[in-house]
């Protein structure tokens, strides 16, 4: 695979392509989707990055019908349009979070599917307005749930879907390195912030997904925040906090190209001359004993729950991860989803995933120390016909 | 005056002596608000997914998502009670008044989080359930929770209180209208030939995030306008900022917002890029008079008991025909509705009554082919004798006569 290639026609060509597989299998005759990450994924169309609110009321809908060649794009913003998008599947917005929308939405579910909807019609989320609205406006129509479709068709990438990920993943990298270094005593997160989203923008990218973390982590759990769980405290929203000589900071950002998620994860230290302490040290090191030891098993056969076996047995017995998240995420057009594994979806579940190709893992475990704070970062793996292959490429400064 | 200038823009140190917003009572008053419209509408429990339902209701400052996410049940409010049950797996950002052993944790397994609501909240009493939005997963879920509930529209009561904002509300959304003024202004600032879009909002997010704001309302519109256009019956505009560089001559449309405690301050104004020795073109300035009869014709309007196709009527009366975008919506913890003058007709937009404590953001755009386009965008709050205007930013060398 030649990683600088990508044929973005040819990801959206293709991911079309799996959805009605997927709605073939599971007998329906159309989808709606409403859900930013699955509506990215079907119609492949931009639309500009709000807070939940807004995004919300302007949300893009997707409409797929089973014989169709492309999907039907209902938009605020046509100019987001897949270019090779037919013209006469290019729709205006829906609203379908307003009462009047959602009569335009069933009407226009029918102008789209047609006789197909007599098959079926999968649908991944109700607003409110739908809820209450649609069952009487589609009551000749049978309603699937579209998330198990969704769900099928994204977990597994095409070749073009990683290299978005590869790309976000870079720009996120790139401008850590001008970040990094303003690491130092007395800045403020805030400040921090700023400058990542100034610099990924300049860089390329298409949002920014998620608020950036630079957490400074108390040595003990003890020293609070107070969690329900009893776990670490981890990710805390950013502030205007003044980070410390010394802060051991736990980085973690997520920002979206062509509509494919980064995460970047990392342990920084706050200094002038950040020098990890012996221990410091040794805690990357078992950190990185867990990561290979990971790593060694992510290849296609391998079930999740064989890899929070070897990460527990590689930290000693002791589960490295935080149990309100997991040991690894899936990534795509959300910045976690499918597969997720050590989760409390139990272990069962982890032992029902089994890894493919295609499939792109970000392992993000944790070393904790009680005491002395630990060390946490991230790598992503694209799961290869053999293998695995890293898409992160960020030093482990200062700790290596 | 001059006190009362002071006190509607006090900065932030102002906050050290109590300043003019009491947080605490705002969330109060917020509470009491949506418990008053679950007594009017008989709903006994509401379960929220989406973010600002659920700022609104709790006031605690959660990691914030770009772009919305699938439901999942992050806070519930139970009328009898009015107690409040939040997702969160720690207490930091969490106000004093929800306790701690009203947190749940976050959770990837849909049957742990309904079953930790049931032990928390007395589901299996409601008789109605309000929900924001809702999956096919979690309506078997809550159903399963709740068998003698009704699920029923939850975010039409919580629209309704939302929809009028308290004092404090209002003070939120003017300190967030500075910011986004400041952060709009670093954007003009860098404004030159060559400059990318992108870097434009490159400024904007960094000026931003000086003012403590960690999340942006939206990402917004840092465009050249476009100065030709085919066939198109609607005035053409590009929204999305991307990679292009900006010429010497371009009306250049930038418009954002940013959020302060959850409330959003949204400011646009269009600005002609200058090179050394460039000048406002005659067709320039026209363009931007015209945008200033049709932005008088839109304040007019703005005033309580009109409703919004009065909005669209100002388009009309200017002899501007509608963009392709909502001329005014609904604006408080990011957006909400009413959206007026959209592909839902005059007959939507006559629904939305204006009342006094509303806040609207609202666009003028005007475009003319071989020129370009203006673009504004304003925030409004609805007073009882006409409105107040939260966005004082002027407008440039197009304004100079």
């Amino acid at each position: 695979m030649d990683s600088d290639i990508l044929d973005l026609p040819r990801m959206r060509r293709e991911r079309y392509t799996r959805l009605l597989a997927e709605m073939e299998r599971r007998g329906v005759g159309a989808a709606m989707l409403i859900i930013p990450g699955n509506v990215a994924y079907a119609g492949g169309a931009r639309n500009v990055m709000a807070d939940g609110d807004r995004a919300g009321l302007e949300r893009n809908v997707v409409v797929a019908v089973k014989g169709q060649s492309a999907p039907h794009l209902f938009t605020a913003y046509p100019e987001g349009a897949p270019p090779e998008l037919p013209a006469d599947h290019i729709h205006p917005p829906l609203y379908p979070d307003l009462e009047e929308g959602v009569r335009a939405m069933a009407n226009a579910v029918r102008d789209a599917a047609g006789t197909r909807l007599n098959e079926g019609l999968a649908i991944d989320e109700y607003t409110a307005a739908m809820y209450t609205a649609l069952p009487r406006l589609l009551a000749d129509v049978r309603i699937a749930d579209a998330a198990p479709m969704l769900q099928a068709a994204r977990i597994c990438k095409t070749a073009d879907e990683i290299e978005c990920i590869r790309r976000a993943q870079r720009i996120n990298e790139l401008a850590m390195y001008d970040v990094q270094p303003q690491a130092r005593p007395g800045v403020r997160q805030n400040e921090l912030m700023g400058l990542f989203l100034r610099r990924i923008f300049e860089l390329g990218a298409t949002a920014n997904v998620v608020d950036p973390i630079w957490q400074p982590m108390a040595p003990a759990l003890a020293w609070g925040p107070h969690t329900v769980n009893g776990d670490i405290a981890f990710p805390l929203t950013s502030t205007d906090r003044i980070l410390r000589d010394g802060d051991v900071l736990w980085v973690d950002t997520g920002i979206v190209y062509n509509g494919y998620a980064s995460d970047f994860g990392r342990t920084w230290l706050v200094s002038h001359r950040p020098r990890p302490s012996a221990r410091q040290r040794d805690q990357f090191k078992r950190w990185c004993e867990v990561r290979d030891a990971v790593l060694e098993r992510v290849k296609p056969g391998t079930t999740g729950r064989a890899l929070t076996q070897a990460a527990t047995a590689a930290a000693g017995g002791r589960r490295p991860w935080m149990s309100h998240l997991y040991l690894i995420h899936g990534i795509g057009a959300d910045s976690a989803e499918m597969p997720l594994i050590g989760s409390n979806l139990g272990e069962e579940f982890d032992d029902s995933i089994v890894l493919g190709p295609g499939m792109v893992l970000v392992l993000e475990p944790a070393v904790w120390e009680e005491g002395h704070a630990g060390y946490r970062a991230e790598v992503i793996a694209a799961v290869t016909e053999t293998g695995y292959r890293d898409l992160t490429d960020y030093s482990y400064f200062p700790y290596e | 005056m001059s006190e009362l200038y002071t006190a509607r823009n006090p900065g932030t140190m102002a906050h050290e002596f109590g300043g003019p917003i009491d947080f605490e009572r705002m969330r109060r008053a917020r509470r009491a608000r949506c418990l008053a419209e679950m007594e009017r509408r008989q709903i006994d429990a509401l379960i929220t997914g989406r973010d600002g339902n659920g700022r609104y209701l709790t006031g605690a400052r959660r990691l914030w998502m770009g772009g919305g996410h699938g439901f999942g049940p992050s806070c519930v409010l139970v009328r009898e009670t009015g107690e409040l049950f939040l997702l969160s797996t720690w207490d930091d950002g969490i106000p004093p008044e929800i306790p701690a052993d009203h947190l749940y944790a976050l959770s990837f397994n849909p049957m742990t989080t309904i079953e930790r609501i049931k032990q928390l909240a007395p589901l299996a009493r409601a008789r109605r359930i309000g929900v924001d939005s809702i999956s096919p997963l979690f309506e078997g879920l809550i159903r399963a929770a709740a068998p003698n509930a009704e699920l029923v529209d939850g975010e039409a009561a919580l629209r309704a209180a939302r929809r009028i904002k308290t004092p404090d509300e209002l003070q939120c959304i003017r300190t967030a209208c500075a910011i986004a003024e400041a952060a709009l202004s670093a954007s003009i600032d860098a404004l030159r030939p060559g400059i990318r879009e992108a870097d434009l909002l490159g400024v904007f997010e960094q000026r931003m995030a000086a003012f403590n704001v960690t999340a942006p309302a939206v990402e917004g519109t840092f465009c050249a306008t476009p100065r030709n256009a085919d066939r198109s019956q609607v005035p053409p505009v590009r929204l999305l900022p991307g990679q292009r560089s900006i010429n010497e001559g371009d009306l250049v449309a930038l418009s954002s917002g940013v959020l302060y405690a959850g409330y959003e301050g949204s400011v646009g104004r269009t600005w002609p890029c200058m090179g050394p020795g460039s000048e406002i073109k005659p067709a320039q300035r026209a363009l931007f008079h015209r945008w200033m009869r049709l932005w008088d014709a839109l304040r007019a309007q703005l005033r309580a008991g009109n409703n919004g196709a009065a909005l669209r009527q100002a388009y009309a009366d200017a002899g501007e025909p509608l963009p392709p975008f909502p001329i005014a919506n609904g604006v408080g913890m990011g957006w909400e509705p009413p959206l007026i003058g959209t592909a839902l007709g005059a007959e939507a937009d006559a629904g939305a009554i204006l009342e006094p404590g509303m806040v609207l953001s609202v666009a003028g755009y005007v475009w003319q082919q071989g020129v370009g386009g203006y673009l504004s965008r304003e925030t409004v709050a609805i007073t009882p004798d006409g409105c107040e205007l939260m966005t004082h930013l002027g407008y440039g060398p197009l304004a100079e006569t």
